[in-house]
C-alpha cells in the first residue's frame, strides 16, 4: 500500500503552475472589475448611490391670500393633508393595498394610482421613480390617522401639510375672485414657463378671476427638505442622515404675495341682495375717479369652494347646461345690446357735432318712418327737447337725431368713451363689444348700407354691443367729466411680510373731446330719469339718496321655441334684457352703477329698482359721510335750472304736461 | 500518538497562513460592525468573534494531529457529513424557501453543507491516495470520485442550495485536474460541465434560482434593464462598491450597509460594504490578501510530503478561491447572485467554521512536511 511519497507526488507536479497561472489571472479579472468600478465609474456610481439614500421632500408653498379693500378675506388657506408617495421607494404589494383600504379608493381609483405608479416604474432609469406624486389630497382627518399610526408599514408614503384653498365669501363676488383646480398634463407643459417653479401633478392653478390673472403672484414657490432613507424607503434616523446629506438640505418655500383687490365685499353683498329678485344678470360699481371697481357682480354664481376639489361629470354638465350659464363671468364674457343706456352717447355726438343744440325740440308723434318702415316709439312724446328725450327715453327723437348726426360720428364719441374696445381689466376673458362704421358695414354687407342701421345704433340697438364694464367704465366717464379709466379690481399686492410689491394707481385711457356743458347735460338729464316723475327710473327713486342714471330696455333677437324649451323658458329667453346705468350721487358723482338683467324685462321696472337699492346702501352703509354734500346745489350750472323734485299731485300733473 | 506536539512546533507554525487568514477575519469583525450597526443586532460582530474564536480552537486542533490520522476516518468524515445533510432534508427549518439549517433551540442553527466542502475535500483525497496510478486515469477511473460528489450535490440541491452545489462541483473538478488525467478523461470533464448544467437546469434548479441566472444574462447584454427585479442586488452592490471611489466613504458611512440597501450584506454582500467604506485601496488589499491566501496553499500543496496533504491541500485552496471567485463576482456584477459566503469574512457559524477547520488543515499539511 505505501509507495514512497516522493514518487506519488511526480503525478500533481506540473499542475500547480498551471493553477497558479489561472489564479493570477482571475485574480487580474477582479481587480480590473474593481477599477472599472470604483475608479472609472466611481464618480457615477457614487452619485446613483446619493440618489438612492437621498429623497426630496416638498414643502408646498402658501398661496397669498386675496383681501377685499377694506383687508377682509376673501381667499384663504386652510389646514390640510395631503399624500405623497414616492414610487421607488413604495411597496406595490401590500403597501399599495393597505394605501388603497386607508384611503379607501374605489376600484378605478385603485387602478389609476396603480397606473401612475407603475408608469415612473417601468424605467429604472427614469429618475420620476424618485419623484414625490401626489396621491390625495384634503384627507379626512379619519384617513389621517389611519396613515399616520402605519407609517411604518408604508415606506415611500409621506403626509404634507399641504393648505387647501378656501373661500369665505361662497358665491359672492365668484366669477371675480376666481378659483384654482388641479393642473392637467397640459398645464404643467405649457404654463410651467410662465411660473418659477415649474407645475407637478396634484398642483392646484388659478382657472378663472384674479386668481388666474395673478397667479404668478400668488403661488409662491416651493420648497423642499432632503431626508435619507434606508433601502424600505423608511426615513433614517437624523444623525445617520446628515453625514450622507449633500448640501444643501433644505429650502424654505417662498410664500405667495397678499393680494390686495379694490372690491368691497360689504357692497359685494349689497348688490347680490339687491338682484336677489332676478335669475341672471349683472352688475358694476365703479368709482368714478379712478376706475377701480367696487363691486362686480355676475349672476347666477356657484360656490368655488366646491370646484376647487373638482366636480363630478354630472355637476359640472348641470352648472354647463343651466339656462343661465352660472359658469359665465356677465361683466365681460359677454356683451349685450345696451339699448337706451347708450342713448346719452349718441345725444353727445349731436350736440358736440352742433347737429342740435340743448334748445332744439323735435315732435314726436310715436312712430318715425323710413322708407317703408315704421320705427316706434312707446307712446307720442310730442316736441321735447333732447334732455327731456333723455329723461322719457323717446326713441323717435334720437331716430330723428341719428339722421342728424349719422352712424360714424355716433361711433367717433362712443369710441372716445370705449364702447368696441376692451377695457384692459386684465381677467376672465374680456369681450370687446361692438360699434358699428359706415365702413364696418361695407365690409361686412357691401352696399347694403343702410340708414337704418344708424337709426338703431342711436338707441343702442343694431350692431352695438357692450359689456358690463364697459358701460360702467363709460358712465365713470361721463360722471368725473372726461376721463376714461381703465378698471381696475386690484389694489396692491404685497409680500406675506406686508411689504409692498406692486401697487396699483390710476390708469387713464384717454380724456373724451366732449365738452363739459355737454356732459353736465347728459347728468342733468340723467338725474331727471329718476327725480322727474316722467322719468323712466321715477317709479324707482329711492327716499335719501340722489341718483343720475339712464334706463334701458335692449330687445333680444327674437328665438324660435326649441323642442326641448318649455314654455316658461321659452317666454324667458324672448324677455328683453333690463338695464340700468348711472351714477351718485348725482349732483357730484362718486360711483357709477350698472345693473343688467339678464332677460329682466323693462329697464326701469327690474333693472333700476336694483341700481337705486344698490345707490341707497352704498352711501347709507359704505360710504356714509358721503351723503354729507348737498343733495341739490351744484356748482356748475344745469342749462336750463335743475328741475324741482316732484312732490304733489300737481306737480307732477304740471311736469307730465310739460313734457308731452 | 507519535509527535502530536513536536518539539519545535512555534518554529513549524506557517505564520504567513496564520498572518493573512487572521487578518481576513479581524478585518470582516470589524467591516461586520458597520454592517450590524443599523440592522437590529449591532451584536453582529460580536458573535462573529465568538464563532471565529471557537473555530480557531477547532483549527489549532485539527493542525496539530498529523492529518494521516485523517486518511484513517477520512471516510467516516465523508460519511458523517452526508448524514448530516440528510439529517437536514428531514429534520431541517426551512427559512426564505429553502431548508438548510438544523436548528438546536431558539439562537443555534447549523448548516452542514458548509461542512460539508471539506468532508468532501478528504473524502476525495483518501480515495485518490489509495488509488495511485501511474499512467492517467481513464473515464472508469473517474466515476468513484464523481458518484462521491453526485451524492452531497444532489443532497445540497434538495434544499435547495444552488451555491454550494455549484461549489462541491467546482471543488471535483479542481481536485481531478490536479491528477494525472487521460485526454478523454479531461475532455469528459470538460464535457460533463454544460452537460451537468444542463441537466441540472431542467430538473434540479428552482425558478427562483434559474430567474437569478437569466437576469444575469440579460444584465449582461443590457445592464440598464433589469435592475429592479433579479437583478437588483447585483446593480445595488455595483453602484455601493463603486462609490467607494479611490478611498471610500470612511468607516460606518457606507449606504449599503447600515441603510439596508443590500439584504443579506452580511452573509452575501460584506465585499461590497467593506469597498463602499474603504474604497479601492481598502478593496485591493483585501482582495490582495485572499491571493497570497491562496497562492500560499498551493505552495504548501507543493511542499506537501505526500499525496493525501496535497490533494487536501489543493481541495481546500480551492474551497477558497471558488467561494472568493463567485462571491467577489457576485457582488461586483460579473458572476450571477448565489448565495455563496467570503472566506472567513462573512458571517455564520458555519461558514465561519468551515473555514477555519480549512485554515486548520492547510496548516497541518504545511506543519507536517517534513515529519514522517
Amino acid at each position: 500500500m505505501f509507495i514512497s511519497p516522493r514518487n506519488e507526488l511526480s503525478e500533481f507536479k506540473k499542475k500547480y503552475r498551471w493553477m497558479r497561472l489561472f489564479v493570477v489571472l482571475t485574480f487580474g479579472v477582479l481587480v480590473t472589475r474593481l477599477v472599472q468600478l470604483q475608479v472609472v465609474n466611481g464618480e457615477a456610481n457614487n452619485k446613483q448611490s446619493l440618489a438612492n439614500v437621498v429623497r426630496t421632500v416638498n414643502i408646498p408653498a402658501i398661496r397669498g391670500q386675496l383681501l377685499d379693500s377694506k383687508g377682509r378675506v376673501v381667499a384663504s388657506n386652510v389646514p390640510s393633508h395631503a399624500i405623497y408617495v414616492t414610487p421607488h421607494d413604495f411597496d406595490m404589494g401590500q403597501g399599495f393595498e393597505r394605501l388603497v383600504k386607508f384611503l379607501d379608493l374605489d376600484n378605478e381609483q385603485a387602478n389609476t394610482l396603480r397606473g401612475r405608479l407603475a408608469e415612473r416604474l417601468a424605467n429604472p432609469t427614469d429618475m420620476r421613480r424618485f419623484q414625490q406624486i401626489e396621491v390625495a389630497d384634503d384627507i379626512g382627518s379619519e384617513q389621517l390617522a389611519a396613515i399616520k399610526s402605519h407609517q411604518d408599514e408604508l415606506p415611500g408614503v409621506d403626509v404634507l401639510d399641504t393648505p387647501m384653498r378656501q373661500y369665505p365669501f361662497v358665491s359672492t363676488a365668484a366669477h371675480m375672485i376666481g378659483y384654482l383646480n388641479e393642473v392637467g398634463a397640459e398645464d404643467i407643459e405649457k404654463r410651467s414657463i410662465l411660473v418659477e417653479d415649474p407645475y407637478r401633478a396634484g398642483d392646484r392653478i388659478g382657472r378663472i378671476g384674479v386668481e388666474k390673472m395673478l397667479e404668478a403672484e400668488l403661488r409662491g414657490v416651493r420648497g423642499w427638505r432632503k431626508k435619507v432613507v434606508d433601502a424600505r424607503g423608511l426615513p433614517l434616523p437624523r444623525k445617520e442622515s446628515e453625514d450622507l446629506m449633500p448640501e444643501p438640505r433644505l429650502q424654505e418655500p417662498r410664500p405667495g404675495h397678499d393680494v390686495t383687490l379694490t372690491i368691497d365685499m360689504a357692497l359685494q353683498e349689497i348688490v347680490d341682495k339687491a338682484m336677489r329678485g332676478h335669475p341672471s344678470g349683472a352688475a358694476v360699481i365703479m368709482e368714478v375717479d379712478t376706475g377701480r371697481v367696487l363691486a362686480a357682480a355676475s349672476k347666477p354664481s356657484y360656490d368655488p369652494n366646491l370646484l376647487i376639489r373638482g366636480i363630478s361629470y354630472e355637476e359640472s354638465k348641470a352648472l354647463d347646461d343651466n339656462v343661465f350659464r352660472p359658469r359665465i363671468d356677465k361683466t365681460l364674457f359677454e356683451h349685450y345690446y345696451p339699448g337706451s343706456t347708450f342713448k346719452p352717447f349718441t345725444a353727445m355726438a349731436a350736440i358736440e357735432e352742433g347737429r342740435i343744440t340743448p334748445d332744439d325740440v323735435i315732435h314726436c308723434s310715436g312712430f318715425h318712418e323710413l322708407g317703408h318702415r315704421t320705427f316706434r316709439c312707446p307712446r307720442a312724446h310730442g316736441d321735447i327737447t333732447i334732455r327731456e328725450a333723455i329723461t322719457v327715453s323717446c326713441n323717435v327723437f334720437f331716430y330723428n337725431l341719428a339722421e342728424l348726426v349719422g352712424m360714424d360720428n355716433i361711433a367717433k364719441y362712443a369710441k372716445e368713451f370705449g364702447f368696441g374696445e376692451r377695457t384692459g381689466v386684465g381677467y376672465n376673458g374680456e369681450a370687446a363689444g361692438a360699434i358699428p362704421t359706415k365702413a364696418w358695414y361695407e365690409e361686412k354687407y357691401p352696399g347694403q348700407f343702410r340708414i337704418g342701421y344708424t337709426l338703431n345704433a342711436a338707441i343702442g340697438q343694431g350692431n352695438v354691443k357692450t359689456t358690463v364694464m364697459q358701460l360702467a367704465s363709460a358712465y365713470a366717464a361721463i360722471a368725473n367729466g372726461g376721463t376714461v379709466y381703465k378698471p381696475q379690481v386690484v389694489r396692491r399686492i404685497e409680500t406675506a411680510d406686508g411689504e409692498l410689491v406692486k401697487d396699483f394707481p390710476p390708469v387713464v385711457t384717454r380724456r373724451v373731446s366732449v365738452s363739459s356743458r355737454t356732459m353736465d347735460l347728459m347728468k342733468d338729464s340723467m338725474r331727471e330719469v329718476v327725480e322727474n316723475e316722467a322719468g323712466t327710473a321715477y317709479s324707482a327713486r329711492l327716499e335719501g339718496v340722489s341718483v343720475a342714471g339712464k334706463t334701458g330696455t335692449a330687445q333680444v333677437s327674437r328665438r324660435p321655441r326649441n323642442p326641448e324649451d318649455d314654455l316658461e323658458r321659452f317666454y324667458y329667453l324672448n324677455r328683453d334684457h333690463a338695464w340700468f346705468a348711472g351714477m351718485a350721487p348725482a349732483m357730484s358723482p362718486e360711483i357709477a352703477i350698472v345693473v343688467f338683467i339678464e332677460h329682466g324685462g323693462s329697464g326701469g321696472e327690474n333693472a333700476a329698482p336694483v341700481g337705486m337699492e344698490i345707490a341707497k346702501r352704498y352711501f347709507e352703509e359704505i360710504a356714509p359721510r358721503k351723503q354729507e354734500a348737498p343733495l341739490i346745489a351744484d356748482k356748475k350750472q344745469p342749462i336750463r335750472g335743475p328741475l324741482p323734485v316732484v312732490e304733489s299731485q300737481e306737480e307732477k300733473a304740471a311736469a307730465r304736461a310739460r313734457l308731452r | 500518538m507519535p509527535r502530536v506536539l513536536s518539539t519545535s512546533l512555534r518554529d513549524r507554525v506557517d505564520w504567513v497562513l496564520l498572518g493573512v487568514a487572521a487578518a481576513i477575519a479581524v478585518i470582516g469583525v470589524i467591516n461586520l460592525y458597520s454592517t450590524g450597526i443599523a440592522s437590529n443586532s449591532p451584536d453582529l460582530y460580536l458573535t462573529q468573534l465568538y464563532w471565529l474564536t471557537f473555530g480557531g480552537v477547532l483549527a489549532f486542533a485539527v493542525a496539530v494531529i498529523d492529518y494521516r490520522h485523517y486518511d484513517r476516518i477520512g471516510y467516516i468524515i465523508y460519511g458523517v457529513g452526508n448524514f448530516l445533510l440528510l439529517l437536514v432534508l428531514i429534520v431541517g427549518t426551512e427559512v426564505n424557501g429553502s431548508t438548510r439549517w438544523i436548528s438546536f433551540g431558539e439562537a443555534w442553527r447549523f448548516q452542514p453543507s458548509e461542512i460539508m466542502k471539506v468532508c468532501l475535500v478528504v473524502g476525495l483525497a483518501k480515495y485518490l491516495y489509495h488509488d495511485p496510478t501511474s499512467e492517467g486515469r481513464g473515464l472508469w477511473d473517474l466515476l468513484i470520485p464523481t458518484v462521491m460528489t453526485l451524492v452531497p450535490m444532489v443532497l445540497i440541491l434538495e434544499q435547495p442550495d444552488l451555491g454550494t452545489a455549484l461549489l462541491c462541483m467546482l471543488i471535483f473538478f479542481s481536485i481531478m485536474l490536479l491528477t494525472r488525467l487521460k485526454a478523454r478523461s479531461m475532455l469528459g470533464l470538460l464535457v460533463s460541465a454544460p452537460v451537468v448544467a444542463m441537466l441540472g437546469w431542467s430538473y434540479l434548479l428552482r425558478d427562483y434560482q434559474k430567474e437569478r441566472v437569466i437576469s444575469f444574462w440579460n444584465s449582461f447584454v443590457d445592464p440598464e434593464a433589469d435592475r429592479l427585479g433579479s437583478g437588483w442586488h447585483a446593480y445595488q452592490s455595483t453602484v455601493a462598491i463603486g462609490s467607494g471611489q479611490w478611498t471610500g466613504k470612511g468607516y460606518l458611512h457606507g449606504t449599503a450597509g447600515p441603510h439596508h440597501f443590500l439584504p443579506e450584506a452580511r452573509t452575501d454582500f460584506p465585499f461590497s460594504v467593506f469597498a463602499e467604506e474603504h474604497g479601492f485601496l481598502g478593496a485591493a488589499l483585501l482582495l490582495a490578501l485572499y491571493f497570497i491566501l491562496i497562492m500560499w496553499s498551493i505552495r504548501i500543496a507543493a511542499s506537501a510530503k505526500d499525496r493525501f496533504g496535497a490533494i487536501l491541500a489543493i481541495g481546500v485552496a480551492s474551497v477558497f478561491f471558488w467561494h472568493v471567485l463567485i462571491n467577489m463576482g457576485m457582488v461586483m456584477g460579473i458572476m450571477p447572485v448565489v448565495g455563496v459566503t467570503l472566506p472567513l469574512f462573512s458571517y455564520g457559524g458555519s461558514s465561519v467554521l468551515a473555514f477555519t477547520l480549512c485554515v486548520g488543515l492547510l496548516m497541518n499539511v504545511s506543519i507536517h512536511r517534513f515529519s514522517r
